[in-house]
């Protein structure tokens, strides 16, 4: 049977030849090494698959950030004509958010200038949205409806953005949850800033987008 | 901790989202991304989930990467928030009351470590990924395994005195590479 060597001979082996007794705050830096090298986390092996899966679930991921830095020329889609491809479902979310949509049209005189369909991330499997953006004196009314987004826990929001081909972005707005309509506002123009995203944020003072993207879609002018 | 784990190169064409970047980042960077998702979930399925998440997160914020930097903390930053994201949805999971469960069942929540133990793991880790293989095997089999140097000679099949010799110049290398745990050579 092996024997087991004590903490005091690990101690013995990280400190090596000391001929002066630690002060505190080395014997806690050795206490906390001796602690961690003998947990076996310090040592786990991921599985050799793990690799290929994360290639994999990256390059899942690399369609939606392609969209994201090069952007695809406009298709020439309609509401209607995309509600007949995409189905039932997403269509009637359409229809609904062109009803919203439509109704600040005709309290603000404006009209619904692009559409946009947002597609999930490998964050978000299974959820999906669509926007409508109206144009008035006051700016952009981003209309989104989005579906399927999960609740976040305290002290996390969703927030959307408007992005150009090269990354930069302004925001438009942060919401808690897809239950209800989100109606968002940009100053900037989706003829500049055709992308929109949405992302997941914490409240920690930090203005800058965390980069965890669940939905992302292209404007397209209507 | 200057130490190079993958070229400017590479982590140019990640900055650029080069799919075949990835797998040169995550060579690098992989094992020690899965001991912290694995130090805060002490589950081999959700660190793996944790790992998966983090490359994908870095991969999404790849145009923050400077690959003149060593991309480490960056990388530690994220896979310690993907893990503690991970931490808390398990934490929110229905469980049963506990009195119905044992203090040891798994599905007794627990609290994470704090970020500067996990700070610690990813040093301590990297540390022992610097070390030549065979110094890293001794240091491993005394400390995790805690047995004697005579019971390592002869576990490997080589000498006591090689043995020592390693052990030695091993926790040398530690002690150089974390900071100031011995005194200087005399």
């Amino acid at each position: 049977m092996m024997k087991r060597v004590s903490k005091a001979e690990r101690w013995a082996l990280i400190t090596g030849g000391r001929t002066r007794p630690l002060v505190p705050h080395e014997a806690t830096e050795v206490s906390l090494l001796a602690d961690l090298l003998a947990d076996p986390s310090t040592w786990a092996e991921p599985r050799a698959g793990l690799e290929e899966e994360v290639v994999h679930a990256v390059a899942n991921d690399a369609p939606t950030l392609h969209l994201a830095t090069e952007p695809q020329p406009a298709p020439p889609s309609r509401w209607h004509r995309r509600a007949a491809i995409i189905g039932g479902a997403a269509a009637a979310a359409i229809i609904m958010v062109a009803l919203v949509a439509g109704t600040f049209a005709r309290h603000t005189q404006a009209r619904i200038e692009y559409d946009a369909q947002l597609e999930a991330t490998a964050l978000v499997p299974g959820a999906h949205a669509s926007a409508g953006v109206l144009h008035s004196a006051a700016g952009f009314r981003v209309v989104l409806d989005a579906h399927d987004l999960a609740p976040l826990p305290p002290g996390h929001y969703y927030e959307a953005w408007l992005k150009k081909a090269d990354g930069t972005a302004v925001p438009i707005g942060t919401f808690s949850s897809s239950q209800d309509y989100v109606t968002l506002w940009a100053g900037a123009s989706p003829d500049q800033f055709p992308i929109m995203t949405v992302t997941i944020e914490a409240t920690d003072n930090n203005q800058a987008s965390s980069g965890q993207v669940v939905l992302v879609g292209q404007l397209h002018p209507v | 901790m200057p130490l190079e784990l993958v070229d400017t190169a590479a982590l140019e064409d990640f900055s650029r989202r080069d799919p075949g970047a990835v797998r040169a980042v995550y060579r690098a960077y992989g094992g020690l991304v899965y001991a912290v998702a694995y130090r805060v979930l002490g589950r081999p399925d959700l660190a793996e989930e944790a790992t998966q998440q983090t490359f994908v997160r870095a991969w999404q914020a790849a145009d923050r990467l400077d690959p003149n930097r060593d991309p480490g903390p960056w990388l530690a930053t994220i896979a310690k928030r993907a893990a503690l994201d991970i931490h808390r949805r398990e934490a929110r999971r229905k469980t049963n009351p506990l009195d119905d469960v044992a203090a040891d069942h798994p599905a007794v929540i627990t609290l994470p470590p704090d970020m500067d133990t996990l700070d610690s793991v990813w040093q301590v880790r990297r540390a022992i990924e610097a070390l030549p293989p065979d110094e890293a095997a001794i240091v491993r089999l005394q400390h995790l395994d805690g047995i004697t140097h005579t019971e390592i000679a002869a576990k490997l099949g080589i000498a006591l005195g090689t043995v020592k010799s390693r052990s030695h110049r091993a926790h040398t290398k530690l002690a150089a590479l974390l900071g100031h745990l011995r005194e200087p050579a005399s």
